[in-house]
């Protein structure tokens, strides 16, 4: 952690007809920094991580990430370049892994290295099979997705993120999709990689896990950030009476 | 791996048995017809209204009513045996086999006797006397005679007495049409280059065209009641019913008030030579087996290409209807109801001899594109089902790759939607392939107009019919075994 920004959001609120689902959120996160980013359900938290990559593209405000500038009504088609500079920084994990069905383990991460940064085919190949040691999965390197469990499946995922080596790694509730015995294997390689020093923000409703492996918390209620400050000043003195309910829900 | 192939060997036999069995009907015979008909006061004979003007057709003025001159001698015929008489509409290729299953007591329809008929119909004393007329476009001097159609295309009816002729002449590439109208619109377009048929349908067809200009008459034949060999009562009967009607005028009043008369009338008693026409085949010699050969190498290029057509055209359809602008995806809606909603046969006429006057395709390329181009809009909706069925979060997990949305769609999104279509194209293909036999309209000869043709030559339909069945199904069958396994490989299981 040496202090430089690599994502900066000023005043990012995003509206969907009637709903204001983000409200002016302000925040940076530092190189090397995992943040969680906490709050109860239907509070804009996947909707801010799926903001920073423009999955779903914000209606105020700016972001600057990994030396981009992303500002509302950027098209897919107009702005294709920009989007594209922005998302092979900014890896993404979904909840549900969205693995490609038709691809085996090893291709799904060989897929964007070698086609969207244009590495040779042995170099990407390479590449993911030193990942798939990182996250424990040598043996499955040619199995199918549907033949996973689901915690190898999340696994096969992140590795698929980080093949394209990016400067920060968006995971979107990474384990609520696993049962419970499943989750241990995905929140241990989530852990290696925050002691690495690999650039998170990690939407999470797992306190104890956000606790010991994040840097900072981000509390997001109502679609504002109501507290924010290093993970044990939220998770063991919040300040807000909001913060304290959640986390004893929690 | 051996089950498999007895248990396709068990399905092939089955059809090749069902289809004998539909053969095998033809063979019914009946008996004592004349007193049949007596009795019943019906006589039902045989005819094609698609021959059109002045046979047997439609009266434009009343579509319920039939007229034309065969119409009133088949009246007179009737009224003389006491009997009033019903026309069955027919296939006229299929005349004579509907005689011999028994749907009609006579055939006339100008039913021409040639040496291949007689062996398996008996016919009366003929009726109308006509020529052979050869049309070629007005100034080519070039033919004149059969002997100069030698490496000529030319159009003539399936069957007919002129196809015999044609059939007997060396070098000649004979395009056949169904219906009396369409060759001489082929010929002013240029996609042949003569048309032999009866002179009675070249001076109303033909030469009514400014374009067009009798070459020669390069034949003469007779038209002939044709009834069952067996019923030898109703020939006589009928051909005493013909002879009263030449001797008190009858005949003569008919013809003219159709115009049809002519002095060659007089010699209807005569008889004429027979036409040189190719020795019938008995059983399916080489060179019969050489034709099946090559139609089903037609058949199955036609259904390869247009299904190219289909997929390709398919493809960019449910593309611009799932992810075009709204002027884009209106017009491919469009486009799929229309092709879907109407018949293939009536968009292959269109293509073929509608559009004619703008776009002149040949008859294969017309064949591929009308046929690629009514498949495509199935495919698009097989597509699109195939594209609605990929999760929005396999492109999401494909863009936040850092793809563009070309990419996502091409690695990540068709794969997966062609997969889900796969069955669905498999199943088309087959339908394909049989539908190409409709391509026959526009004097393509695949495999099922060659079945029809050498079923004529040989005069059974049951040979020919039971090869054509297992030809299909040599192509269809490893195609949906293809399928299934491709099926099995490529699509993962569901979770």
């Amino acid at each position: 952690m040496n202090g430089e920004p690599i994502i900066r959001a000023h005043g990012v609120g995003l509206r969907l007809g009637e709903q204001e689902i983000l409200r002016d959120l302000d925040f940076e996160i530092a190189r090397g920094e995992v943040v969680a980013v906490v709050g109860p359900s239907g509070s804009g938290k996947s909707s801010l991580l799926r903001g920073l990559n423009y999955l779903t593209p914000f209606t105020s405000g700016e972001v600057e990430i990994a030396g981009h500038r992303l500002l509302p009504g950027l098209s897919e088609g107009r702005d294709a370049e920009l989007l594209r500079s922005v998302r092979t920084k900014v890896g993404m994990v979904f909840q549900s892994f969205h693995l490609f069905p038709h691809l085996s383990a090893l291709a799904n991460v060989v897929e964007a290295p070698q086609r969207v940064l244009g590495l040779p085919h042995a170099e990407a190949r390479q590449r993911a099979e030193e990942l798939f040691a990182r996250v424990g999965l040598s043996a499955y390197a040619d199995a199918y997705p549907h033949t996973l469990s689901g915690g190898q499946q999340q696994r096969v995922a992140i590795a698929r993120a980080l093949a394209m080596r990016p400067a920060a790694l968006l995971l979107d509730e990474p384990t609520s999709a696993l049962d419970p015995r499943l989750r241990g294997e995905v929140l241990s390689v989530i852990a290696d990689l925050a002691g690495a020093g690999q650039t998170m923000i990690i939407v999470t409703h797992e306190i104890p896990f956000a606790r010991r492996v994040a840097h900072r918390a981000l509390v997001l209620v109502g679609g504002s950030i109501i507290e924010s400050g290093t993970a044990e000043e939220i998770f063991e003195r919040p300040r807000s009476e909001e913060t304290r309910r959640f986390l004893g829900d929690g | 791996m051996g089950g498999k192939l007895r248990r396709a060997l068990r399905r092939t036999c089955s059809s090749v048995f069902v289809c004998g069995l539909l053969a095998g009907a033809v063979l019914a015979s009946h008996g004592a017809t004349l007193e049949r008909v007596r009795e019943s006061g019906v006589l039902r004979w045989g005819g094609d209204v698609q021959g059109g003007e002045p046979y047997a057709f439609q009266d434009p003025a009343d579509g319920d009513r039939l007229i034309g001159f065969e119409v009133e001698i088949a009246d007179a015929l009737a009224r003389r045996l006491g009997v009033h008489a019903e026309f069955v509409q027919n296939d006229w290729l299929t005349l004579v086999p509907s005689l011999e299953r028994g749907n009609v007591d006579i055939v006339m329809n100008g039913l021409e006797i040639t040496p291949a008929r007689r062996g398996r119909v008996a016919f009366t004393r003929p009726y109308y006397r006509f020529r052979e007329t050869l049309v070629v476009r007005r100034g080519d001097t070039s033919i004149h005679a059969l002997a100069d159609l030698n490496g000529r295309r030319v159009g003539t009816l399936g069957g007919s007495q002129a196809h015999e002729m044609l059939r007997a002449t060396p070098g000649v590439e004979i395009a056949l049409y169904e219906g009396v109208d369409e060759p001489y619109a082929d010929l002013e377009q240029g996609r042949i280059d003569a048309v032999l048929l009866d002179h009675i349908i070249a001076e109303r067809y033909g030469l009514s065209r400014p374009e067009l200009a009798k070459a020669s008459d390069v034949g003469e034949g007779v038209y002939a009641i044709a009834v069952r060999p067996a019923d030898a009562s109703l020939l006589a009967a009928i051909d005493a019913a013909l002879g009263g009607m030449i001797a008190d005028g009858e005949i003569e009043r008919i013809l003219k008030r159709w115009k049809l008369w002519s002095e060659e009338q007089l010699r209807l008693g005569e008889g004429v030579a027979d036409v040189a026409g190719p020795a019938p085949a008995r059983v399916l010699d080489r060179p019969q087996l050489w034709l099946f050969a090559r139609a089903t190498a037609v058949t199955v290029a036609i259904s390869s290409l247009a299904m190219a057509v289909a997929v390709a055209g398919g493809l960019l359809l449910s593309l611009a209807r799932r992810y075009g602008g709204r002027p884009l995806r209106f017009a491919a809606g469009v486009y799929v109801e229309v092709f879907r909603g109407t018949p293939v046969l009536l968009q292959l006429y269109v293509l073929y001899f509608g559009l004619a006057p703008v776009l002149r395709l040949d008859a294969f390329t017309a064949a591929v594109l009308g046929l690629g181009l009514n498949y495509a809009a199935y495919e698009a909706e097989l597509y699109r089902a195939g594209l609605e069925a990929v999760p929005v979060g396999q492109t999401e997990a494909a863009l936040a790759l850092g793809m563009s949305r070309r990419q996502a769609l091409r690695r990540v999104v068709l794969p997966q939607a062609l997969r889900v279509a796969l069955p669905g194209i498999a199943n088309d293909f087959i339908a394909l392939l049989k539908d190409s036999s409709l391509v026959s309209v526009i004097t393509v000869v695949e495999l099922t107009k060659q079945m029809t043709i050498t079923a004529v030559d040989v005069r059974s339909w049951l040979v020919p019919g039971a090869l054509c069945a297992i030809l299909y199904l040599a192509l269809s069958y490893p195609l949906s075994l293809f399928a299934r396994r491709l099926e099995r490989r490529l699509v993962p299981v569901p979770k």
